[in-house]
C-alpha cells in the first residue's frame, strides 16, 4: 500500500517514476462485448449440446405436449448464430481496432514473438514475475489463437455442417454440406463437434485461473480490464505498440 | 438409343397379351413409385411405347447378393416386369439361366454389340490390393471384368454399399483393399444407390427412370438419386415427435419403448442416415426397422461399419489404439487440466510460504530493478 501513498507526492513521483503504475485504456468495448458475448454463448452453447448429445429427465404425457429437445435445440442453434456474428464482429475489429486489438496474433515469423513465448512460459512455471504486457503475451495470444479462435471456426464450420442436414438442398447446405462427405460422414462430423466441444472446457478452465493468477502476480489489473478495458502498468513494461505496427 | 431392334416396353407386353388400359395402369404405378406428377404419366407410356429396352449387365464381385434378393422383391414396379418389360437383363450371373462360357459369351457379345448403350449395374465391389486375386469370376479378377466392362457402358449403377461406398469389405483394416465403384472407374456416370440392401422399390426406381427420360436422375454431392436420398430417416420418422418432446427409450423393455418413443439414445442413425426407408418401407410396405422398435443402423452411409458400436450414439474416437467415446476423452483432458492448474496453484502457495517474504503490494518484486 505505500505506494499508492507516495502517489500523493509530486517530487516522489518524479523521482520515482517506475514505480508508479500507469494507468491505460487497452481493451476497446468491442473487444470487451465481444469476450463477454463469447463467454456466454460458448457456456450456453457447451451446456445445450451436451443435452443434445445425451438427452436425459424425459417429460411426462403425451409428446403433442413437450417440446424439450425442440426447445434446447433451437436455444442451441440461437446461440451458435450469435457466437458466429460475434466470430465475424472480431474479424471486423481485428482490423478497426487499435493495436491491442491485434496483438494476439501469433506473430511466428517475428523472432521478438518467439522469445516473449519462451520468457512468458518460463515465468509461469518458475513461479516469477516478468514484464506486464499491455496487450497480448505471445503465450496468451497462441493460446486464444489455437483455443478461441481456431477450435471456435472448427464449430462453427462442423456445427453448420450438421445444421444443414435438416433442410437438404438449403443455402447452409449448398455452402457447408461439403464438409460432412469430408469428416467422413454425418456420424463422424458429429463425433468431432462433440470433442473439440470440450476444448472449451478445458480452456475455460487453464484461462480463468491464469487470468487471476496473472493478474494478482503481476498486480496489472487483468481480471477487471475486460470489464473496465485499463490494465496497469510501469515504466519499462512492454507495450505492443513496439512490436506491432 | 433407340437404334437398336429390340421390342419396345409396349410391344412386349402386347405380344404376351396384354390389353392397353393394363398397359396404362402399369404405367401410372410406375410413375407413381417415381415420385412423378399424373402430368407426366403420358411421357412414361411414350416411352414404354417407343424406347426399346436397355441391355443391363449386371456384374456380382465382392458381395452377399442382398441387393438383388431386394431387387427380385421389388413391388412397384414388380421386379418381374422390370427384368422381362422394361429393361433386358441380358447378363446376370445369379439370376440367368446360362453358366459357365456360354455365360462369359453372352457378357462379351453385349458389350461388342451395344457398346455406348448398355448400362452397367454392380453389385459389390472390387478388391484391389495383390492385383485383385480376393475375388475372381470366371478366371479373371473381378477388378479386370469391372473395368472391361464399364469400358462400354453408357452409364454405371452401383447397387448397394459395397458399390457406392465400400460397405463391411471396406470396413477397418480393409485387408483386401475393396473400393467402391466411383473410385476404380473414373470416366463415366455412377448412380450410387447405398443400403445394405438399398430398398426394392428404390432399385427398381432407378432403372426405370433411367429408361423414361433417357437420362440419369438428378444426384446429390454423394452420386445418390435425390428423389430417394436427399432428406434423412429422421426428417420423415414417425418417431421425430417423441424426439423433439425429448421422450426417449432408455432400455429395451422400459416404458419408453412400449409407447414407441424415440430411439435416438439406443444409438439410431436415423439423424445420420439419407435413404427412403420410413416412406417406402420394406418388404411391400410392411415395415421398417424403427418401425419395429429397432433404432437405424445407417446401412446406406459411409463408413456405418466402422462408426460402432451401433447401440452407442456418438461414433468412438478414432485414435490408434484408444477405444473411447468423445466424452471420456473430454472429461479426461479437463481432469488433467484441473491437476495441472491445481498443481501450479499449489507450488505458487508453497513458494510463497518458504520465501517468507512473500510478495506485498503492488509489483513488489520490481520495485528493487
Ligand atoms: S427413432 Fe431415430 S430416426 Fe426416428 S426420430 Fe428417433 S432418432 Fe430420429
Amino acid at each position: 500500500m505505500a505506494s499508492l501513498i507516495r502517489a500523493h507526492d509530486p517530487a516522489d513521483m518524479e523521482r520515482y517514476s517506475h514505480r508508479y503504475y500507469r494507468r491505460r485504456y487497452v481493451w476497446q468495448w468491442p473487444i470487451r462485448i465481444f469476450h463477454w458475448v463469447n463467454a456466454l454463448s460458448v457456456a450456453t452453447l457447451f451446456s445445450s449440446g451436451l443435452y443434445i448429445a445425451s438427452p436425459v429427465m424425459a417429460p411426462a404425457g403425451e409428446a403433442f405436449g413437450n417440446n424439450v429437445m425442440g426447445t434446447v435445440r433451437m436455444v442451441h442453434f440461437s446461440a451458435a448464430f450469435i457466437f458466429l456474428v460475434s466470430f465475424l464482429w472480431r474479424i471486423y475489429w481485428f482490423y478497426m481496432g487499435n493495436n491491442y486489438a491485434r496483438s494476439g496474433f501469433p506473430m511466428i515469423w517475428k523472432g521478438q514473438w518467439w522469445s516473449d513465448l519462451g520468457r512468458q512460459a518460463s515465468d509461469y512455471l518458475r513461479l516469477g514475475r516478468g514484464h506486464i504486457h499491455l496487450g497480448h503475451n505471445a503465450l496468451g495470444g497462441l493460446a486464444y489463437t489455437l483455443f478461441v479462435i481456431g477450435l471456435g471456426w472448427a464449430q462453427i464450420f462442423t456445427g453448420l455442417a450438421l445444421y444443414s442436414e435438416s433442410n437438404p438442398g438449403g443455402r447452409v447446405d449448398r455452402l457447408f454440406g461439403w464438409i460432412l462427405p469430408l469428416l467422413g460422414g454425418s456420424m463422424s462430423a458429429r463425433m468431432f463437434h462433440h470433442l473439440f466441444a470440450w476444448g472449451f472446457v478445458v480452456f475455460a478452465i487453464l484461462h480463468v485461473y491464469i487470468v487471476f493468477y496473472d493478474g494478482l502476480q503481476y498486480r496489472n489489473g487483468l481480471v477487471g480490464s475486460m470489464v473496465s478495458g485499463e490494465k496497469f502498468y510501469k515504466e519499462g513494461d512492454l507495450d505492443h505498440e513496439s512490436w506491432l505496427s | 438409343m433407340g437404334d437398336f431392334d429390340r421390342p419396345t416396353t409396349y410391344g412386349l407386353l402386347k405380344a404376351h397379351g396384354v390389353d392397353r388400359r393394363t398397359f396404362v395402369r402399369f404405367c401410372s404405378m410406375t410413375a407413381a413409385a417415381l415420385g412423378l406428377p399424373a402430368s407426366l404419366v403420358p411421357k412414361v407410356v411414350e416411352a414404354m411405347e417407343t424406347k426399346p429396352r436397355i441391355p443391363v449387365i449386371w456384374l456380382h464381385g465382392l458381395e452377399c447378393t442382398c441387393c438383388s434378393e431386394s431387387f427380385i422383391r421389388s413391388s412397384h414396379p414388380i421386379a418381374q416386369d422390370v427384368v422381362l418389360n422394361l429393361v433386358s437383363l441380358d447378363y446376370d450371373d445369379t439370376l440367368q439361366a446360362a453358366a459357365g462360357a456360354q455365360c462369359e459369351a453372352i457378357r462379351k457379345k453385349i458389350m461388342k454389340e451395344y457398346a455406348g448403350k448398355y448400362i452397367l449395374a454392380v453389385e459389390g465391389n472390387a478388391p484391389t490390393k495383390d492385383g485383385g486375386v480376393y475375388c475372381t469370376v470366371g478366371g479373371d479378377t473381378f477388378l479386370n471384368i469391372l473395368k472391361e466392362t464399364a469400358e462400354g457402358a453408357m452409364a454405371v449403377v452401383a447397387w448397394g454399399s459395397c458399390a457406392s461406398n465400400g460397405c463391411v469389405q471396406a470396413a477397418h483394416p480393409n485387408p483386401t483393399g475393396a473400393k467402391p465403384v466411383h473410385e476404380i472407374i473414373k470416366n463415366k456416370p455412377i448412380i450410387n444407390v447405398p443400403g445394405c440392401p438399398p430398398i426394392a422399390e428404390v432399385m427398381t426406381g432407378v432403372l426405370t427412370y433411367v429408361l423414361t427420360f433417357d437420362r440419369l436422375p438428378d444426384l446429390d454431392r454423394l452420386g445418390r438419386p435425390k428423389m430417394f436420398y436427399a432428406q434423412r430417416i429422421h426428417d420423415k420418422c414417425y418417431r421425430r415427435s417423441f424426439f423433439d418432446a425429448g421422450q426417449f427409450v432408455e432400455k429395451w423393455d422400459d416404458e419408453g419403448a412400449r409407447k414407441g418413443w424415440c430411439l435416438y439414445k439406443m444409438g439410431c442413425r436415423g439423424p445420420m442416415t439419407y435413404n427412403s426407408c420410413p416412406t417406402i418401407k420394406w418388404n411391400n410396405g410392411v415395415s421398417f426397422p424403427i418401425g419395429s422398435g429397432h433404432g437405424c443402423i445407417g446401412c446406406s452411409e459411409a463408413n456405418f461399419w466402422d462408426n460402432g458400436p451401433f447401440y452407442q450414439r456418438l461414433a468412438n474416437v478414432p485414435l490408434p489404439g484408444v477405444e473411447s467415446t468423445p466424452d471420456r476423452i473430454g472429461k479426461t483432458a479437463a481432469v488433467l487440466a484441473g491437476v495441472g492448474v491445481a498443481a501450479h496453484f499449489g507450488s505458487h502457495l508453497v513458494r510463497n510460504a518458504v520465501d517468507k517474504k512473500p510478495p506485498e503490494g503492488p509489483g513488489a518484486s520490481r520495485d528493487s530493478e
